[in-house]
């Protein structure tokens, strides 16, 4: 029972970090209507420039931190800008398409500044635990935690609480007549794609900081977890994010522990699996939205 | 022709079945990043078939076809609803299963007092039909390209007729080729099941050129690629996606003196291009204007304006 506790523990704080994924995921596909599979690359660019920072110059986590976050946010508008800003509307594919070449494209350029397969990154809290009677609980997974249920507030208040959220959900409702009342859509989007590539920033320091090394690979990790804890939790919905992060979570712990690490992968992806094909809204999104969902006019 | 020559173009080849199978989905407007897992089916299924069995290569390429077309008639169903974002999610979850499903699946027979056969994560080693029955680099290339031949006649043929204007149609608008009657379900079911079969073929081919397959080979960048290939080359011909694979693979194999930065070249020359062409280079836009070009030089075609015939036409000539 002790183990059971603990590793839902466990899953609620490795979920969290998904959850934080998925936020910056749910942003820009609730802003745009369009998958960004840069979204992880991105977030690696961060975290190479956070590590070339500590290893030549010795950074402090938080200047880390900040390095990660703005690198992150950095690499997210170029590919808003190369990516999403030029393409029409309906053009969902193509933008889908360019966002995976940019990938490859972080991925190489990222090898060519760091060529190992992997480096140090500065831990947050050395693995230092904190007990509550039986359980233990690691305080930068607990940083982590507060982190994601944080940023999700934040999000919620400024999407349904400040001008730039109302301009945000008209745009979401509808870009043509958000135009014409005289938001200005490319920047509001722009600005929408920059927040979340620092959020998922943030989710990546934190990841890497436990982890304690950056990886090529980062990227795709970053972006398949982002995409299936936003999917589990629904489109476009802020708790549904968090919330499908924190199951995600659960049920890879539970699985790794009773049935190994390659049941773990397997059962997420059962789980996604099922969900698409019995609820594909997921558990808190609405009816499956438009533009990529639907099929593209040439 | 040179190894390396001989080897690259097989790649190309090989790699080709895979995105027209991509290509094939996105013409009925499903993106699907799943692609790989029935490339995966048939180059174990074809594997198994000539080095466990002792079956001749023909007969395994069409097994290994087969199951990756019912493996992806499988999937089709309980994906019907689901389109766009959801559709494509919904087969790389199931392409994962099946990567980490091989990852666990081992079958092996001793044959010669050697153990052959699929042994989970490290692989499925010595599948050596095209050694044992002598057959060289060229000719295996050979039959790579006839077997594509084929298969492009098929895209050619499909184009033309009825079931293909159906596919468009169904890729245009879902709700009004419902509308004129179409049975939505039964068609994209069929779809699905073709393109499985198509990257069975794949599979079964690559399978016996590199005599060693593992499960990380299949993984989401494969699916990925593939899809990308028909967007890159164009939409509006089966031509379009090996375009993308000449590109690509074609491209990076050519400057390797770039390396080190192609990847950095070609993702930026691929983000660009999509810019200026989001359907492609050999878009819908460009083949029809090369086909109004070559029915105006060409003596054999009909000419425009004069009764081209109700082939093209939905109904099939019926008022």
């Amino acid at each position: 029972m002790v183990d059971f506790f603990q590793n839902t523990i466990d899953g609620v704080m490795i979920g969290s970090s998904y959850g934080l994924l998925a936020l910056g995921f749910t942003v820009i596909f609730g802003v745009m209507r369009r998958l960004n599979l840069s979204y992880g690359p991105s977030i690696m660019i961060g975290g190479y420039l956070g590590t070339v920072l500590y290893l030549n110059h010795g950074a402090g986590p938080l200047v880390v931190a900040g390095a990660v976050v703005l690198g992150a946010a950095i690499a997210g508008v170029y590919v808003e800008r190369l990516c999403f800003a030029p393409m029409k509307a309906g053009a969902g594919i193509a933008s889908m398409v360019s966002s995976f070449a940019i990938w490859m494209q972080l991925e190489q350029a990222a090898i060519l500044v760091l060529p190992r397969h992997t480096y140090p990154f500065p831990p947050l809290a050395t693995g230092a635990t904190l007990e509550f009677g039986p359980f233990f609980v690691r305080i930068d997974h607990l940083i982590m935690l507060v982190c994601a249920l944080g940023l999700a507030a934040a999000v919620q208040v400024t999407l349904y609480r400040t001008r730039f959220g109302l301009a945000l959900r008209a745009i979401i409702g509808h870009p043509v007549a958000a135009h014409l009342v005289g938001i200005n859509v490319r920047r509001a989007m722009l600005l929408a794609f920059a927040a979340a590539s620092a959020i998922g920033g943030v989710a990546g320091f934190l990841v890497l900081a436990v982890d304690q090394q950056v990886t090529p690979m980062f990227g795709m990790w970053a972006t398949l977890k982002g995409l299936i804890a936003m999917m589990i939790g629904g489109l476009g919905s802020v708790p549904g994010a968090v919330v499908g992060g924190l199951l995600l979570g659960v049920i890879e712990t539970h699985s790794q522990w009773y049935f190994g690490p390659q049941f773990r992968d397997l059962i997420a992806y059962v789980v996604l699996f099922a969900f698409l094909v019995a609820r594909p809204g997921g558990l808190f999104g609405r009816a499956p939205s438009p533009d990529i969902t639907t099929p593209q006019k040439a | 022709m040179d190894d390396y020559l001989i080897g690259v173009l097989s790649n190309i080849g090989v790699i080709s079945f895979i995105a027209l199978s991509a290509y094939l989905l996105l013409l009925t407007g499903e993106i699907s990043f799943g692609q790989q897992a029935f490339f995966a089916i048939g180059a174990y299924a074809a594997g198994i078939a000539t080095a466990l069995w002792g079956w001749p290569l023909a007969l395994a390429l069409v097994w290994g076809a087969a199951i990756g077309g019912a493996a992806a008639v499988l999937v089709g169903i309980p994906t019907l609803r689901l389109h766009g974002l959801y559709f494509a999610i919904a087969t790389l979850a199931f392409a994962e299963m099946v990567r980490i499903l091989f990852e666990l699946f081992r079958y092996q027979i001793t044959i010669d007092g050697e153990l052959v056969g699929p042994d989970g994560a490290d692989g499925f080693r010595n599948i050596r039909y095209i050694f044992d029955n002598n057959i060289d680099a060229f000719q295996f290339l050979l039959l790579i390209y006839a077997l594509l031949a084929v298969v492009l006649l098929g895209f050619v043929l499909l184009e033309r007729s009825r079931l293909g204007v159906i596919f468009r149609m169904i890729g245009e608008d879902e709700t009004l080729a419902g509308l004129q009657g179409v049975s939505i379900a039964h068609h994209k079911v069929l779809a699905a099941g073709i393109s499985g079969a198509l990257a069975g073929i794949g599979g079964g081919l690559y399978a016996h050129l590199t005599t060693y397959v593992e499960p990380r080979i299949f993984d989401v960048m494969l699916g990925v690629h593939s899809l990308a290939y028909g967007l890159i080359g164009g939409l509006g011909t089966a031509l379009g996606p090996l375009l993308g694979v000449l590109i690509d693979i074609g491209v990076l194999e050519s400057i390797r003196a770039l390396s080190g930065y192609r990847m950095i070249i070609f993702g930026g020359l691929v983000a660009l291009l999509l810019i200026v062409r989001p359907r492609g280079l050999l878009d819908e836009n460009v083949v029809h204007k090369i086909g109004r070009f070559w029915r105006r030089i060409s003596p054999w075609a009909r000419r425009p304006g004069l009764n081209t015939g109700n082939r093209n036409n939905l109904t099939g000539g019926r008022p």
